[in-house]
């Protein structure tokens, strides 16, 4: 089958803006994301996630390397049929109303009539805003206009979706109906590829990430992979008496060559916690 | 896979026209814009009738309508086109909106032609509200003048057949085919300018830098022939070329003064307002053309 995406040695330079230096803002970066896959590119801000999905979706030129999505090449307009995307920190058009929204980039992907009013209603369905369907986005809050966002990205059913920072600025019940929203997509076999500087949210949906550093890919692989430390194994308990965790220390020190590295009481995060006193509580 | 998504394609370029015209009419700005036009022509239904000698006067009241309206269309359009045109991309690039609808399978000739024709509805229906009023305010008039020139004649004992032929006189200048077609030579005007402010905008990020450049492209339109004519007068081939050049590079808008001719109440000849659509057209793919070049290569 044909890879979902495949950016082949891409490089992009931005030329020098008022006597400064040029850019190379991506260099040398090839990824290639298989279909059904979800992908996270993770860096700080400024190494180039952005531009990589720009050029993916042929909205810059690449200096040197491809992009293709599903075999087209990003700079025809046909490789944008099956591709859906969300940009960084997005504002849509205000005047419209989030169904009015879904409506025109529905239109521009040539639906219409009755399909198209039964994609809009499924779509707000989706990402919860039916009550919101009739307001205007000027009154939108953040988390809001980032669902309306990924919904007009996903209205005409591409197979594969781009999130650029789709969690940035959103309070952490917003992120989390948006990384439901994206286990979702993984659940009906769409490719997504997303990109972040919150790590945990990468590790929380991503089978497979790219670590990209200074427009350079540093690393790349399967997350449980990268993540595993090979050397140790974790036991978590519930309910267990003092007396059975001194028996299995006793049973560690006793055996050869293994050695307690940690025991205690495993932490939640703040995130969850927070998550369970105030969503969680009325559910 | 085929090129399924060419540009030019009539239902997107709708779908993005009917957009831009409904972000124009909610952007409540050209309310103010659009009313004081509106408020002025209206007012030509209110001014008091004069009791002044009616043949002079007539013709006085009828052209000062006639001039006062073409006049607020004139701007209105002018500066409607200059300044939403302006207003849009710069808009839809620094609120990155134009990433989402050039990541969906939009071309982006369609995406400027959209623009293009959603400005220029508006601007067509708002001339057409003008129109009305300024028809009806000429034939409300003009009834008022018919009767006091029909008075007049008759107290001075005119015969039938002068005062047929001096009322005939009378409502050439009233509300007339011609006057429409006028109106219509203010719509052309106003796609010269809208494609020039388009090209501007492709280059430009600011809306500031479009319409000042804008303005100032439309001020030197109405007088590049006379300065075309001092400049390239006698000299041979050379000039020509030269002059042609000029001319497609900076719109001439002389040739839509026959507006204000068709206002003194001279016919509308059938192949001036033919020459006038050619060269209305001759631009609008001109600068089209150049505007496309320009964003296609463009980065955001
Ligand atoms: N249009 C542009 N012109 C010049 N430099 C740019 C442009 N876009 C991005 N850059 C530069 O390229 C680098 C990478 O930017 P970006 O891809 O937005 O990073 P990220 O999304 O990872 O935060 C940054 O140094 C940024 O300043
Ligand atoms: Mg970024």
């Amino acid at each position: 089958m044909e890879p979902a995406v495949e950016i082949e040695n891409l490089t992009k330079v931005f030329p020098a803006h008022f006597g400064g230096r040029p850019v190379r803002a991506v260099d040398r970066v090839s990824i290639r994301i298989e279909p059904g896959e979800v992908y996270g590119l993770i860096g700080p801000n400024g190494s180039g996630k952005s531009t990589t999905m720009k050029a993916l979706l042929g909205l810059v030129a690449p200096t040197s390397g491809t992009c293709r999505i599903f075999g087209a090449d990003s700079l025809a307009v046909d490789s944008r049929e099956q591709v859906g995307f969300l940009p960084e920190n997005p504002y849509f058009y205000k005047h419209l109303s989030g169904a009015e929204t879904l409506r025109f980039y529905g239109k521009l992907c040539g639906l219409r009539g009755k399909s198209l009013e039964a994609r809009v209603d499924e779509l707000l369905e989706l990402v919860d805003l039916v009550e919101a369907r009739d307001r205007r986005l000027g009154g939108y809050s953040k988390g809001m206009l980032q669902r309306i966002g990924l919904a007009q990205a996903l209205v005409q059913e591409p197979r594969l979706v781009i999130l650029d920072e789709p969690t940035a600025g959103v309070d952490p019940i917003g992120s989390r109906q948006i990384r439901d929203l994206v286990l979702a997509l993984r659940e009906r076999g769409i490719t997504v590829f997303l990109c972040s500087h919150l790590l945990e949210q990468v590790q929380e949906v991503c089978d497979r990430v790219g670590i990209i550093f200074r427009g350079r890919m540093i690393r790349e692989g399967r997350l449980e992979e990268m993540l595993s430390i090979e050397d140790q194994t974790e036991l978590v308990l519930r309910d267990a008496r003092p007396e059975l965790v001194e028996e299995i220390r006793r049973l560690i020190e006793a055996a050869d060559g293994a050695e307690l590295v940690r025991a205690g009481r495993p932490r939640t995060t703040l995130e969850r916690l927070f998550l369970r006193e105030t969503v969680d509580r009325n559910e | 896979m085929t090129a399924r998504h060419r540009p030019l394609n009539p239902r997107r370029i709708t779908v993005l026209a009917y957009h831009t015209f409904t972000q124009l009419v909610r952007m409540k700005v050209f309310y103010f814009l659009g009313a004081f036009a509106v408020i002025l022509i209206a007012a030509n239904f209110l001014r008091l009738p004069t009791h002044a000698a009616p043949e002079a006067v007539g013709v006085q009241l009828l052209y000062s309508i006639k001039s006062s309206c073409a006049g607020a269309m004139t701007l209105f359009s002018i500066v409607m086109a200059i300044v939403a045109t302006g207003l849009l991309l710069p808009k839809d690039v620094e609120d990155r909106t134009l990433y989402t609808i050039l990541a969906k399978p939009v071309p982006r000739l369609d995406y400027l032609l959209g623009k293009f024709f959603g400005v220029a509805a508006l601007i067509f229906v708002s001339l057409l509200v003008m129109d009305l009023l300024m028809t009806g305010a000429l034939q409300l008039r003009m009834g008022g003048v018919l009767e006091q020139q029909r008075a007049a004649g008759e107290a001075f004992g005119h015969p039938p057949e002068m005062i047929e032929a001096q009322l005939a006189e009378t409502r050439a200048l009233g509300p007339t085919w011609a006057l429409q077609g006028a109106v219509f030579v203010i719509f052309l005007q106003s796609v010269v300018i809208i494609s020039v402010a388009l090209l501007l905008s492709t280059f430009s990020t600011s809306t500031l830098f479009t319409a000042i450049v804008g303005f100032l492209v439309v001020f030197i339109g109405f007088f590049q022939a006379d300065a075309r004519e001092a400049y390239f007068h006698g000299t041979g081939v050379l000039g020509k070329i030269g002059s042609a050049i000029m001319t497609t590079a900076l719109p001439d808008l002389q040739l839509y003064k026959l507006i204000d001719a068709v206002i003194e109440g001279r016919p509308l000849e059938a192949f001036d307002l033919l020459k006038v659509t050619g060269v209305t057209l001759f631009y609008f793919v001109v600068y089209t053309f150049v505007s496309w070049l320009v964003i296609a290569r463009k980065e955001f």
